[in-house]
C-alpha cells in the first residue's frame, strides 16, 4: 500500500509538470489560435538560461529562476511580437508550421548559445523527506506539487475573476467580436505568450533535477502536454490540466506495475484507444461548425 | 411513405435546438417538381439553419425530409450522411462561395462532378484508359456548362483574383456537373448591384428550365425573391409564419410586421 | 494567369522522365573527376529524402494536413528491410514489399483514431506515435540492434543482380521518377481535387460529396507509403541504420522541405530537398557551427516563406518566366 501511495505522491508532482505545461498549451492555443509545438523547446532554452546563470555566473538558484522567468517573458513576446503578429493571413496548419519551424531554430540556437554538453541544475530544495502513511516524498517534491497547484488555482482565479482573466476568455471565444469589444487583444496575446514561457520555464525547472539540462529536457513533457490537451479536451482551459494529472499518474502506475520500460509508450496508445470511443476527450464536446 | 407525386422535397415538422434555444420549431413546408421556391425571413430568423438541417450539416432533432432523388427515389434524407446528399440530387452553393483558390475555375467545377467518377485511385494513378476516358467526358461537360452561363473562356485561369460576379457562376456551375434534382441557393444576390441581380434573375429561372431542376432560393434581397419565386415560405424565430406566392406573401399582415418596414 | 499547354503540361511523364535521365549522369560525372565522388552518396540520399517528402506533401499540401510521424514510418520500414533481407533472408522484392505493407496498415490504423475529429489529432498522433517507434528502435534489439543500429547491403535484383552503389543510384532514381509520375497523375485528377476541395473547404467538399474520412485516411495511407518505400531505399543505400536517425528533427527537416520548396509541386520537392539536404552536406559543411546554424536557418525559411511566399521557392521559377513572358511580348495582356 504504501508504494502505491509512493507512487500516487511521485505522480502528483510530475502530474505538476505536465499540468503546467498543458496549462502553457492551452492559453496560447485558446488566445493565439495556435497549437504550439515549441512550448517544450522554448521551456528548455529558458531552463538552459537558469541553468547558466546558475553555473556560469554563480548566482544564488533563486535569482537564476527569476532570470530564467524574465527570460521567458522575453522569449514569450518577441514570438509574438516578431512572428505572429505578421500572420494575420495564414492558415492555422500553416501557424502550426510555424511553431515546428521555431522548434527549428531554437534547437538551432541552443547549442550555439549554450553548448553541448549535459548540465546539472539542482532541485529547489536540497534535501528532506517527509512521510505520509508509509511512504515517503522529498520536500522538493512537496514544493513542486504545492507550486504547481498555487500556480493552478492563481491562473484559474486570474481567469475566472479579473477584468484580465475575462479579456483572455473573450479573446479566447472570439477574436473578432473581443477587438469590436474594445479588449486589447494584442495585449492579451501577447501577455498570453509571456505567460505560457513562465508556465514553461517553471516546469522546466522542476523536470531539470530530476535528469541533466540537454536539449532533449523537455521532450517528454512537450509530449505529454499535449496528449493531455487531446485527453482533456481543447475546448475549455482546465480539461487538459485534468488531464496532465491523470496522465502522471497512469503513467507512473504502469511504469510501475506494467513495465519500467514501456510504460511511457503504453500510455500514449492507451490514450489514442481512448480518443476512438471520446473523440472530443474527457471534458470537450464537439463544435458545431457554423456552415 | 407518401408517394410525393409531384413534389421534390417534403420538410415535415422540422425541429433543432442549441443549447436550449430552438433554432428550428416545427416546420413544414414542400417543394414541386420544377418549382422556384423562396424562404425568407429577417436576419437570425433561422433560415441558415434549416437548410443546414435539410443538407444533414446539422441533424435534426425532430422532423421528416423526404426526398425525391434520381430515378424517383424517394428518400429520407436524415438518414444520410452530409457527404451523401449530393449523391441523392440535392446540391447547396455557399453565400462565401467556398470555392478553392489555387485550381482552375475547371478544376473547381470538376469538383462537382466527384461523384460521378468511377474509375479508382489506382487506375488514375496509371492514368489507364478508362480513368482518361472519364476524365475526358466529364471534363467536356464541364466545358459546356461553363460555356452555358458564359465563362468557358476563363476555363484555365485560376479562382484566386477573379471578380466576384464570376466567381457566383463558378459556383453555379460547380452545381450544375451533379445534375441535380434540388439546388438550394444560399443568398446568391449577396454583394451583387442591381444590373447583377437581375442578370441572376434571369439565370436563376433558365437554370430551372434548361436542367429541369427545383430550386430553393434562401435570400434577403427582396425584389429578386418576388421577381423569380412561384412560391415563398416565410419564417421568424424559426417558426413558420406563411406560405404563398408572391403576392399572398407581400399582402400578410404577419410577415410586414416581421420585417417591419422592409419592403 | 492563362496556362499555356506545352508537352510537358500535356504530359508531365515525359519532364519526369527526362529528369531522371540528368539525374543519372551523376555518377558518371563523378567518374570522370567533374564532381567529386561524395556527391553521389549525399545526392542519392537528397533523392530518397525527397520521396519521403513528397508523400508528406501529398498530405500537407494537397490535403492540408501535419504529420510528425514521417521519419518514425520511414525508420520503421528501414529496420524492417534490413532485418529481413539480412536475418531472414527473403528476397529483395518480397521484403521491399512487406516494409512497406507492415507501416502502412499500422499509419491507416494510426489514421483511423486521429483522422476521425480534427486534422490537429494527426499531428498529436504522430508525434506520441513516433516517439513510440523510437523507443521500439532503441529497445527491440533483437530486430533492431539497438543504439549500434542494424545494416544492410545494396539491394539484389530477381535474386540476380547484385547491385552496387552506382547501380542502386539508378534505382533509386528509378523509384523516384515513376513516385513523381504517380503523385501526378493522381494529384491531377479525380483525387487530388478532392484533396484540394477538402483542405480548401470542408463544408464544400463535403457538399460535393467527398467523404472527408475516407480522403484523409487516403493522404495519409499514401504519404506512409511514400516514406516507407524511402526507408527501404534508404537502408540499401546508406546500408545502416540507427535510432538516433529517425528523430523528429529529420521529420521537422521533410516538412521545411515542401514548405521550402513548395506545398503542391513535385519539381518544388526536389528543389527543397536539394536546399535543406544537399546544399549544406555538399557546400558548407566546412564552416564551424554549421550544422546547427543551418537548421536554425531551415527553421527561419520556413517561417519566412510561410508569411511572405507561400507557394515556395519554386515559385519564383513561376514568377521569373511571367516577368520573361511579359517583357518578351512587350506588355502584351496576360489574362
Amino acid at each position: 500500500m504504501s508504494t502505491f501511495i509512493q507512487i500516487i505522491l511521485r505522480s502528483l508532482e510530475t502530474g505538476s509538470i505536465y499540468a503546467l505545461a498543458a496549462l502553457g498549451i492551452i492559453i496560447i492555443y485558446r488566445t493565439s489560435y495556435t497549437t504550439n509545438f515549441a512550448q517544450g523547446v522554448v521551456a528548455m532554452f529558458n531552463t538552459f538560461v537558469v541553468t547558466f546563470l546558475f553555473n556560469k555566473f554563480g548566482l544564488p538558484l533563486w535569482l537564476a529562476v527569476i532570470g530564467g522567468i524574465l527570460s521567458a517573458i522575453l522569449t514569450g513576446f518577441l514570438i509574438d511580437v516578431l512572428i505572429l503578429r505578421h500572420t494575420k493571413n495564414v492558415s492555422p496548419v500553416a501557424k502550426q508550421i510555424i511553431t515546428l519551424g521555431l522548434i527549428m531554430i531554437v534547437l538551432g540556437l541552443a547549442p550555439i548559445f549554450f553548448g553541448v554538453d549535459p548540465l546539472r541544475l539542482p532541485r529547489l530544495i536540497e534535501s528532506g523527506d517527509l512521510g505520509i502513511l508509509g511512504a515517503s516524498i522529498s520536500y522538493n517534491g512537496l514544493f513542486n506539487i504545492a507550486l504547481g497547484l498555487a500556480i493552478m488555482t492563481g491562473m484559474f482565479y486570474i481567469l475566472q475573476r479579473t477584468k484580465w482573466g475575462l479579456a483572455i476568455r473573450t479573446t479566447a471565444s472570439n477574436e473578432y467580436v473581443a477587438r469590436l469589444m474594445g479588449v486589447p487583444t494584442k495585449n492579451v496575446t501577447m501577455a498570453a505568450w509571456g505567460v505560457a514561457g513562465v508556465l514553461g520555464v517553471i516546469a522546466g525547472v522542476m523536470t531539470a533535477p530530476m535528469t541533466s539540462v540537454t536539449l532533449n529536457l523537455m521532450d517528454e513533457v512537450q509530449i505529454t502536454a499535449l496528449v493531455a490537451c487531446v485527453l482533456g479536451g481543447f475546448q475549455t482551459f482546465h480539461g487538459p490540466v485534468i488531464g496532465a494529472y491523470i496522465m502522471g499518474i497512469v503513467r507512473n502506475l504502469l511504469l510501475f506495475y506494467v513495465s519500467s520500460v514501456w510504460g511511457g509508450q503504453i500510455l500514449y496508445i492507451l490514450i489514442l484507444i481512448f480518443i476512438v470511443f471520446r473523440p472530443y476527450g474527457l471534458i470537450g464536446k464537439k463544435i458545431v461548425k457554423k456552415v | 411513405m407518401s408517394k410525393m407525386e409531384n413534389h421534390v422535397l417534403t420538410v415535415d415538422g422540422l425541429s433543432i435546438a442549441f443549447g436550449g434555444l430552438k433554432a428550428v420549431d416545427d416546420l413544414s413546408f414542400d417543394i414541386r417538381d420544377k418549382e422556384i421556391y423562396g424562404l425568407i425571413g429577417p436576419n437570425g430568423a433561422g433560415k441558415t439553419t434549416v437548410f443546414n438541417c435539410i443538407t444533414q450539416f446539422y441533424k435534426p432533432d425532430k422532423g421528416d425530409l423526404r426526398f425525391k432523388g434520381h430515378g424517383d427515389q424517394i428518400v429520407d434524407l436524415t438518414t444520410k450522411p452530409v457527404h451523401d446528399i449530393i449523391r441523392q440530387g440535392l446540391v447547396r452553393t455557399f453565400q462565401n462561395v467556398e470555392l478553392i483558390r489555387e485550381l482552375s475555375i475547371i478544376d473547381n467545377v470538376l469538383i462537382g462532378g466527384h461523384i460521378d467518377f468511377e474509375a479508382n485511385t489506382l487506375s488514375q494513378a496509371l492514368k489507364l484508359p478508362k480513368a482518361r476516358k472519364e476524365e475526358k467526358k466529364y471534363r467536356e461537360e464541364a466545358e459546356k456548362i461553363l460555356e452555358d452561363l458564359g465563362i468557358l473562356d476563363r476555363k484555365d485561369m485560376l479562382v484566386g483574383g477573379q471578380p466576384y460576379g464570376i466567381l457566383k457562376k463558378v459556383e453555379f456551375a460547380r452545381t450544375l456537373m451533379a445534375r441535380p434534382k434540388l439546388i438550394i441557393l444560399d443568398e446568391p444576390a449577396a454583394g451583387l448591384n442591381d444590373s447583377e441581380t437581375i442578370d441572376l434573375a434571369r439565370l436563376i429561372k433558365r437554370i430551372r428550365d434548361q436542367y429541369d431542376c427545383s430550386i430553393l432560393l434562401v435570400e434577403h434581397d427582396m425584389r429578386l425573391v418576388m421577381d423569380v419565386c412561384d412560391r415563398i415560405c416565410a419564417i421568424n424565430f424559426g417558426k413558420l409564419l406563411a406560405i404563398g406566392t408572391p403576392k399572398e406573401i407581400q399582402a400578410n399582415k404577419a410577415v410586414q410586421a416581421a420585417y417591419l418596414g422592409v419592403e | 494567369m492563362k496556362a499555356k499547354k506545352n508537352i510537358f503540361q500535356k504530359h508531365p511523364a515525359i519532364g519526369f522522365i527526362l529528369f531522371g535521365l540528368l539525374l543519372a549522369l551523376i555518377p558518371t560525372l563523378a567518374e570522370m573527376g567533374i564532381l567529386k565522388n561524395g556527391y553521389v552518396t549525399t545526392i542519392g540520399g537528397t533523392l530518397i529524402y525527397a520521396i519521403a517528402a513528397l508523400g508528406l506533401n501529398i498530405l500537407l499540401g494537397w490535403s492540408g494536413l501535419i504529420s510528425l510521424g514521417t521519419a518514425g514510418f520511414m525508420g520503421l520500414a528501414a529496420y524492417m528491410s534490413a532485418y529481413l533481407t539480412v536475418d531472414l533472408n527473403l528476397p529483395f522484392e518480397v521484403s521491399f514489399f512487406l516494409a512497406v505493407l507492415i507501416p502502412t496498415l499500422i499509419g491507416i490504423l494510426v489514421g483511423l483514431v486521429s483522422l476521425k475529429i480534427e486534422g490537429l489529432y494527426l499531428a498529436i498522433a504522430t508525434l506520441a506515435v513516433a516517439e513510440v517507434l523510437r523507443k521500439t528502435f532503441e529497445e527491440l534489439g533483437k530486430y533492431t540492434g539497438g543504439f549500434s543500429g542494424k545494416s544492410a547491403d545494396y539491394p539484389t535484383l530477381f535474386g540476380l543482380f547484385e547491385l552496387d552503389r552506382t547501380t542502386t543510384f539508378y534505382f533509386i532514381i528509378f523509384v523516384l521518377v515513376i513516385i513523381m509520375i504517380l503523385t501526378s497523375n493522381m494529384m491531377n485528377g479525380r483525387l487530388g481535387r478532392a484533396l484540394n476541395a477538402m483542405r480548401g473547404s470542408e463544408a464544400a467538399a463535403q457538399a460535393m460529396g467527398v467523404n472527408l474520412l475516407t480522403h484523409r485516411l487516403i493522404a495519409f495511407a499514401l504519404a506512409t507509403i511514400f516514406a516507407s518505400v524511402a526507408g527501404v531505399l534508404y537502408v540499401h543505400f546508406v546500408k545502416f541504420s540507427y535510432p538516433s536517425t529517425w528523430s523528429l528533427a529529420m521529420s521537422l527537416n521533410f516538412l521545411a522541405i515542401i514548405i521550402i520548396g513548395g506545398l503542391r509541386s513535385i519539381y518544388g520537392t526536389v528543389l527543397g530537398a536539394f536546399i535543406v539536404y544537399a546544399v549544406p552536406d555538399m557546400f558548407l559543411k566546412q564552416i564551424p557551427f554549421f550544422e546547427d546554424l543551418s537548421y536554425v536557418l531551415n527553421g527561419v525559411l520556413i517561417i519566412l516563406v510561410i508569411i511572405f511566399y507561400p507557394n515556395g521557392l519554386i515559385s519564383i521559377g513561376y514568377d521569373i518566366r511571367k516577368l520573361f513572358r511579359k517583357l518578351t511580348k512587350g506588355g502584351a495582356k496576360n489574362e
